[in-house]
């Protein structure tokens, strides 16, 4: 009766997991290049090298701002604040909640009051990702007054990272999100339930 | 003037984008991943439950069993994850004879399970059948996370066939001003989630518990992922705390709703009002040697939440034990398998 507890198949691991994340990180550091290349020129000026990161940052913010509705603008872009979002809406697909259309049976009331919520999920989302770049290039300019250097692209990429955490950890504990979230889910419950009901 | 040039940064673009497409041949490469390394046997099966009894490493094993409750969320084999990271192993390599409970996997036709089935059911009936084989009046119970607070609920209500109580990263307290899920689940209709759904599926755990801190474990962790595309034992340790991750059993209905609203939205715990089979939970009850273990850094379930428990249970022996860590660094961490179950098994054999 002896055995030896479960065995994983390679296969079970996500691997599209890593290349979103991949294409996220490198859509990332072609911002950080674009940012390198024209501040090359302004190096010499501390004045202009102070306006170039503000004008870059702001170009960051818009571009992260209105990547989730301009095509125009590399979708991996989104990615990198859309984490959470992204999770949510394959939990809600996986419980035959549509983020395009309602689907046979549920009501368009429901979903539409459902996506009105997630409309202000998406847009709490937004703010805190454009906070953490407005912390992101505080940090920056706190790092060049002190003649701190990066030293690499990934070390920017955590300092990113780290940002977007004490953004986010910020709205997450704050009564507006614990009140959003809880409306978000009972919203898509009620879609289902309605779903259930009229089927 | 922040100290890269375009043509460096492009040199790490390309180094990354390299990296990732040579570790997709690593991937394929891997063969097998296990989890859970140390071999057991099945005692005892009731429904999709499984006790299963650890082989011991020692020749003659304590007499009083020790019986692991782990959570109902997540799988249970966090705790025996690879050789050098299993705290079952330290256990038994402390002369310990332990027992799990595998709650398995509830489907649709458990949703009317409650916490009554599984407090005075469920672990009542793995408590006796481990006093009847062992020949022992009571036996050692260790309650990990959610299933401490079981543990707590069944000593309460059955303190003659506990010995001694270990709690570890344990929510008693669930009102704390620090604690997460219970600020995300505070204005969700519990009632509704149930009534529409049945159980609670696994993958909105996964939701949650993700998005508490979305930025590292969505997305920097598979970054760094690149670093050991190249490296099979690191890369198979990834893989083993991503399937342990991702393996998210639904949570049957009646009990997630009992859980939900009592001890997360009302905290009755801690007011003595949790009803379960008819019977009051009193902590006061609870006067058995209790060892609470709760990590200094965990996120999820805060210190202080666990460490409530000093001022509740009637247990005149009772003992914390800080460990420097976080939820699920105390099972998986190297400090953890240096500290936690020698802690552990020290302070079970001087009782």
């Amino acid at each position: 009766m002896t055995d030896r507890n479960s065995t994983a198949e390679p296969g079970l691991f996500d691997v599209e997991l890593l290349l979103k994340q991949a294409r996220a990180y490198l859509a990332f550091g072609e911002q950080i290049r674009q940012f390198a290349e024209q501040s090359l020129d302004a190096s010499s000026q501390p004045t202009d090298w102070d306006a170039t990161l503000r004008q870059h940052f702001d170009r960051f913010k818009a571009a992260v701002a209105q990547s989730t509705e301009d095509s125009n603008i590399d979708p991996d872009l989104a990615r990198l604040w859309t984490l959470t979002l992204e999770s949510w809406q394959q939990t809600a697909s996986s419980l035959g909640v549509s983020a395009i259309a309602p689907r046979a049976g549920q009501s368009a009331d429901g979903w539409q009051a459902y996506q009105q919520v997630h409309g202000e999920y998406l847009e709490l989302l937004r703010q805190s990702a454009v906070a953490a770049l407005d912390l992101m290039e505080q940090r920056l300019r706190e790092r060049v007054a002190s003649g701190e250097t990066a030293g690499s692209l990934r070390e920017l990429f955590n300092l990113w990272v780290d940002c977007n955490e004490e953004t986010y950890g910020r709205m997450l504990r704050g009564v507006e999100y614990s009140e959003l979230s809880g409306r978000l889910l009972n919203t898509l419950l009620d879609c289902c339930a309605r779903g259930e009901s009229t089927s | 003037m922040i100290g890269l040039t375009s043509e460096r940064i492009t040199e790490e673009l390309q180094s990354f984008s390299a990296k990732l497409a040579q570790g997709g041949q690593t991937l394929r490469d891997l063969g097998e991943i296990e989890t859970g390394i140390s071999p057991r046997e099945a005692v005892y099966q009731e429904d999709k439950l499984t006790l299963y009894r650890y082989q011991p490493r020692v020749a003659q094993p304590h007499p009083v069993p020790l019986l692991i409750v782990y959570a109902l969320v997540n799988r249970p084999y966090m705790m025996d994850l690879q050789e050098d990271r299993s705290m079952i192993r330290g256990l038994l390599d402390a002369g310990l004879d332990v027992y799990l409970i595998d709650w398995g996997y509830p489907d649709a036709a458990d949703r009317e399970l409650s916490l009554t089935d599984y407090i005075h059911r469920y672990i009542d009936h793995c408590v006796d059948a481990l006093r009847e084989r062992c020949g022992q009046d009571a036996i050692n119970l260790l309650g990990v996370c959610q299933g401490g607070t079981l543990s707590l609920c069944f000593s309460s209500l059955y303190p003659e066939k506990i010995r001694n109580l270990v709690t570890m990263v344990t929510p008693v307290d669930f009102h704390t001003p620090d604690n997460l899920l219970t600020h995300l689940i505070r204005h969700v209709n519990v009632d509704l989630l149930v009534d529409t759904l049945g159980n609670l599926p696994g993958q909105l755990l996964n939701f949650t518990f993700l998005s508490l801190s979305p930025f590292r474990l969505a997305g920097q962790k598979y970054v760094d992922l690149t670093d050991i595309l190249d490296d099979a034992q690191a890369l198979r340790n990834f893989l083993r705390m991503e399937k342990w991750i991702f393996d998210s059993p639904d949570q049957a209905g009646e009990a997630f709703r009992q859980f939900a609203k009592d001890f997360f939205q009302q905290n009755k715990l801690i007011k003595g009002e949790v009803n379960i089979g008819d019977q009051w939970v009193n902590l006061g009850n609870i006067v058995m040697p209790v060892l609470n273990v709760y990590a200094a850094q965990d996120h999820l379930v805060p210190p202080a939440a666990s460490k409530a428990l000093a001022s509740r249970c009637g247990s005149r022996d009772y003992t914390e034990f800080s460990f420097q860590g976080g939820h699920i660094g105390i099972y998986v961490s190297s400090r953890a398998q240096r500290e936690v179950p020698p802690t552990v098994a020290a302070w079970l054999l001087a009782r």
